[in-house]
């Protein structure tokens, strides 16, 4: 993964998780001031119907006193017999506006009922019973009615004549027709549970339509104000279905349970803001994910431009290409790394140049140093030769022949060792390229044990050749190939004066051969291990420490890798890798 | 100066002839042509002959010069069928109608001096089982009945409690046949019947019964007994019909066919009358409640009458109308 993949990774996640928490706390925190808003208007609606039950309430109550207060009413309270005003309460409901009325006598006998009127003589047991009924009010009581049991809110007075009484009982049927009629505000409806029977009755839940077609949702908000009656809250349904409904109980005035106001407040505004909020953000939060990817991407190719060409100066400087430099384009951090950079590479260039110098002195002083050893000594012998000739002829005349013979003869062995020894160094400046064509190693190996064999013997130095039989032909020139390997074989005898064993060894890689050349001398320390290969190094008295620096030439320029392995007193193998 | 009062006084109360007496009914006749049997508008055919005829609404008669006990009075008599009671009143008190037929649980609340013509009680209110056989129902629902309490606050003390076919004033022994609420032995009645047994329909296809009818519903629920009140075709029906004659030999054969009972056998003596009438009531296949009259409420226009008989027949011959014709 890039510097800049994993950049822009970093950003997107910042870029995200930042939007993200923004969105979630900003929806969060919007929804919950759009919930308590909801249930404010939800409490301030629940308490507006509950003004306006009230106010029905004072109705009833207003209705069965004015009826209370009529002089027919005191008149029937005198009244011996009851019998021709069976039907005044019918009149008297319309006119006061009551669907149930009913005038009872003081000893609880029905006089006339409007909701029943064949009612009449029947006891209403439960009302002689109490004294205060103007206390309590508009109240809600079971009514029977010739269609079955319901629920009333009524309200009775008494209208007292002496030692006679007479009970007003007025009120009005809870059914869908006074739901109908309450005054509810928009979003809002009333929904009535009349708990007329041991069990839940769906029939008996209401609204001012009739009965409701589903209560498997409300069923249990009711049971549990039966069972608790208390003033309930909780939502129903999902969605923008969803409705919060808020269960009054609603008693008797025996504190009897009688019925559940259910007051459902639509949460459909509230859902569809909060869909409205949800788009919005998302809306939101993907323009801003998609800005901020669009500004991580051009913010980190800016950030990355001066990284990205400080890597690829350093690919050039790790190449070879030491005068590389970067533009410095800013004066921030990644400015100063620039300059940074273009500072080390120039020191780099200049600590080359200064080093190349410094070795290129080196190695002429090196070469120096061996031509003028390699030179001193053949010229020594030839200066003494020369003084010996001049001194015999001087002082010996009859020897001078003998001595000059002698003499020539040294000159020209001497001159031939001159003569081999500015070869070398000529052999060593005109290294020729290889002429590469298919060699089997392991054929030349034989060839060089069979060259060395009388040295070997000599030298008593036992051979040993370990060949691969699997050895697969390599492209390699034969020539340069047998004199490393000589080159090589000559360096373990020069290792090994007491004698020992010589091991050339052959084994297949993939790809390529491996040559090894191992002798058992005397090793070699990790510092010669380190500079064997330099030129005119050489850890041996003669010689011109050409030979290992021939070796290494000729296998770079096979495009192959020597190494050595060596330790003091353990002998040292030479590995050669061709063609891998 | 006396003598003008007498006499202008005299003028007065005098019969003239002319004018169109309005009448009022509940009732509404449908067919063809108009009925010609039974009280009501085929009394009128004795002096009167029928000039227009609208089915269920309308009737119209002139006075018949050739009638056998004279020209009536009356130019017309224009009858308007169908009038609900509430429409009746207030015709009668706006001087629309003249005569207006009233429930007799409305003449109580009639205003003082307002002239009233009842005949006796001819209307028998009775219910009737088609389809209940089990007898103990039927008793039961016999039993439940609070007439008492129906003819002192329904009916306003109109008419007569019955337990029998013919009214007391015709028969003399109504009496002797029970009328009375028995409301346990009701009770233990309908329990002893199967639960199937005790839900019942009652029909009442009479509107003006109706109010008679939630007060029986009442009752019967009251010992046990689930009745429902339907328009028409249950196994009990509450119904009205009348007694067509003074003589009650021939009465109850009348009575017995329009309630679908066996025609009883013809009794010369009130002793076989009462076991003929006693043998139709056994088993209680109808409940005899009450014996009601046909009341009207007449204007002070009219003069002359009473117009109806003791049988509820309409004797509209001899009325006048005050200011009628000069």
């Amino acid at each position: 993964m890039t510097f800049r993949t994993r950049l822009l990774l970093i950003f997107t996640i910042a870029v995200v998780a930042s939007v993200g928490i923004v969105e979630w706390v900003g929806s969060g925190t919007t929804r919950e001031s759009f919930e308590r808003a909801e249930t404010q208007r939800v409490d301030a609606l629940v308490a507006q119907f509950q003004k306006e039950f009230d106010r029905r309430k004072q109705g009833i109550v207003r209705a069965v006193d004015g009826i209370a207060g009529s002089d027919a009413m005191l008149d029937l309270a005198l009244a011996t017999d009851y019998a021709p005003n069976y039907d005044d309460a019918r009149s008297l409901a319309a006119a006061h506006g009551l669907g149930l009325l009913e005038l009872v006598a003081g000893d609880g006998s029905i006089i006339s009922s409007a909701e029943w009127p064949a009612r009449f003589g029947y006891k209403e047991d439960w009302l002689p019973g109490r004294e205060n009924w103007r206390s309590l009010g508009a109240f809600l009581k079971r009514e029977e009615l010739p269609g079955g049991v319901t629920l009333a809110l009524v309200s009775v007075a008494t209208v007292a004549a002496g030692d006679r009484k007479l009970y007003i009982v007025g009120g009005q049927e809870l059914d869908r027709e006074f739901l109908s009629t309450l005054v509810l505000p928009a979003g809002m409806r009333a929904l009535l549970y009349r708990n007329l029977t041991p069990r839940f009755s769906a029939p008996d839940l209401i609204d001012s339509s009739g009965p409701v077609p589903q209560t498997a949702l409300l069923r249990p908000l009711v049971e549990r104000v039966i069972a608790d009656p208390r003033e309930t809250a909780r939502t129903v349904g999902r969605g923008a279905d969803a409705e919060t409904f808020h269960a009054l109980p609603l008693t008797g005035y025996e504190n009897n349970l009688l019925g559940v106001l259910l007051i459902g407040s639509s949460r459909r505004s509230l859902v569809e803001l909060e869909s409205s909020l949800r788009t919005t953000g998302i809306v939101v939060a993907a323009f801003g994910i998609l800005m901020g990817l669009a500004l991580a991407w051009w913010a980190t190719a800016r950030i990355t431009r001066p990284v990205r060409r400080l890597a690829e100066s350093a690919r050039k400087v790790a190449s070879g290409n030491w005068n590389t430099t970067v533009e410095i384009a800013s004066e921030d951090e990644i400015g100063q790394l620039a300059r940074s950079f273009n500072r080390m590479t120039h020191e780099l260039v200049e600590q080359r140049e200064r080093l190349v110098q410094t070795e290129r002195v080196a190695a002429w002083r090196e070469l120096a140093r061996r031509l003028a050893h390699e030179l001193k000594n053949p010229l020594f012998p030839l200066q003494i030769t020369v003084e010996n000739m001049q001194r015999a002829r001087q002082s010996y005349p009859e020897q001078f022949d003998e001595v000059f013979r002698e003499g020539s003869q040294t000159l020209l062995a001497e001159l031939a060792n001159l003569k081999q020894i500015i070869g070398r160094f000529s052999d060593f400046a005109k290294m020729p390229a290889p002429e590469m064509q298919p060699v089997d190693c392991n054929a030349l190996v034989a060839e060089t044990m069979k060259l060395f064999e009388p040295q070997l013997a000599a030298a008593r130095i036992a051979a040993r050749a370990e060949l691969d039989p699997n050895l697969r032909r390599v492209a390699a020139d034969a020539e340069q190939m047998t004199r490393v390997l000589r080159n090589l074989v000559l360096n373990a005898i020069d290792a090994m004066p007491q004698g020992g064993t010589l091991t050339l060894r052959t084994m297949a890689l993939s790809p390529g051969v491996r040559l090894e050349v191992s002798d058992t001398g005397q090793g070699l320390t990790p510092e010669e291990c380190d500079r064997l290969f330099t030129p005119y190094y050489t850890t041996k008295t003669h010689g011109t420490g050409l030979g290992l620096a021939i070796v290494q030439s000729v296998v770079s320029d096979h495009k192959g890798r020597i190494s050595v392995e060596s330790q003091p007193g353990k002998g040292a193998t030479f590995r050669i890798d061709l063609g891998s | 100066m006396l003598l003008c009062i007498c006499a202008a006084a005299l003028a007065a109360t005098r019969p003239h002839y002319g004018g169109t007496l309005r009448v009022e009914i509940q009732e509404s006749i449908e067919g063809p042509d108009p009925p010609q049997l039974g009280p009501g508008i085929p009394d009128l055919f004795n002096a009167f002959t029928i000039t227009r005829w609208e089915s269920g609404r309308r009737a119209v008669f002139t006075a018949d010069d050739n009638a056998a006990g004279g020209r009536p009075f009356l130019d017309s008599v224009d009858v308007e069928m169908g009038r609900p009671s509430r429409d009746q009143a207030i015709a009668l008190d706006t001087g629309k109608a003249d005569i207006v037929q009233i429930e007799p649980a409305d003449v109580r609340r009639q205003p003082p001096g307002r002239k009233i013509w009842a005949s006796s009680p001819v209307r028998l209110i009775a219910l009737v089982f088609s389809g209940v056989e089990d007898p103990r129902i039927r008793e039961a629902l016999a039993l439940a009945v609070d007439r008492a309490a129906i003819y002192r606050v329904l009916l306003q003390g109109q008419g007569e409690i019955s337990g029998a076919l013919l009214p007391q004033w015709l028969s003399g022994y109504a009496f002797l046949f029970p009328a009375g609420a028995d409301l346990p032995k009701a009770r233990a009645l309908a329990a002893a019947a199967p639960p199937a047994a005790r839900t019942l329909a009652l029909s009442v296809e009479n509107p003006v019964l109706r109010f008679l009818a939630d007060r029986i519903v009442l009752n019967a629920r009251d010992a046990g007994l689930a009745v429902s009140i339907v328009s028409s075709g249950a196994a009990v029906r509450l119904l009205q019909t009348r007694v067509i004659s003074a003589d009650p030999a021939r009465a109850l054969p009348a009575i017995a066919s329009s309630l679908g009972l066996p025609e009883p056998p013809r009794a010369e003596s009130p002793e076989a009358l009462y076991g003929a009438e006693r043998a139709l009531l056994e088993g209680f296949r109808v409940i005899p409640l009450f014996h009601l009259p046909d009341v009207y409420a007449v204007s002070p226009r009219v003069k002359g009458g009473p117009g109806i008989t003791p049988l509820g027949e309409w004797r509209f011959e001899n009325l006048w109308i005050e200011g009628g014709r000069p």
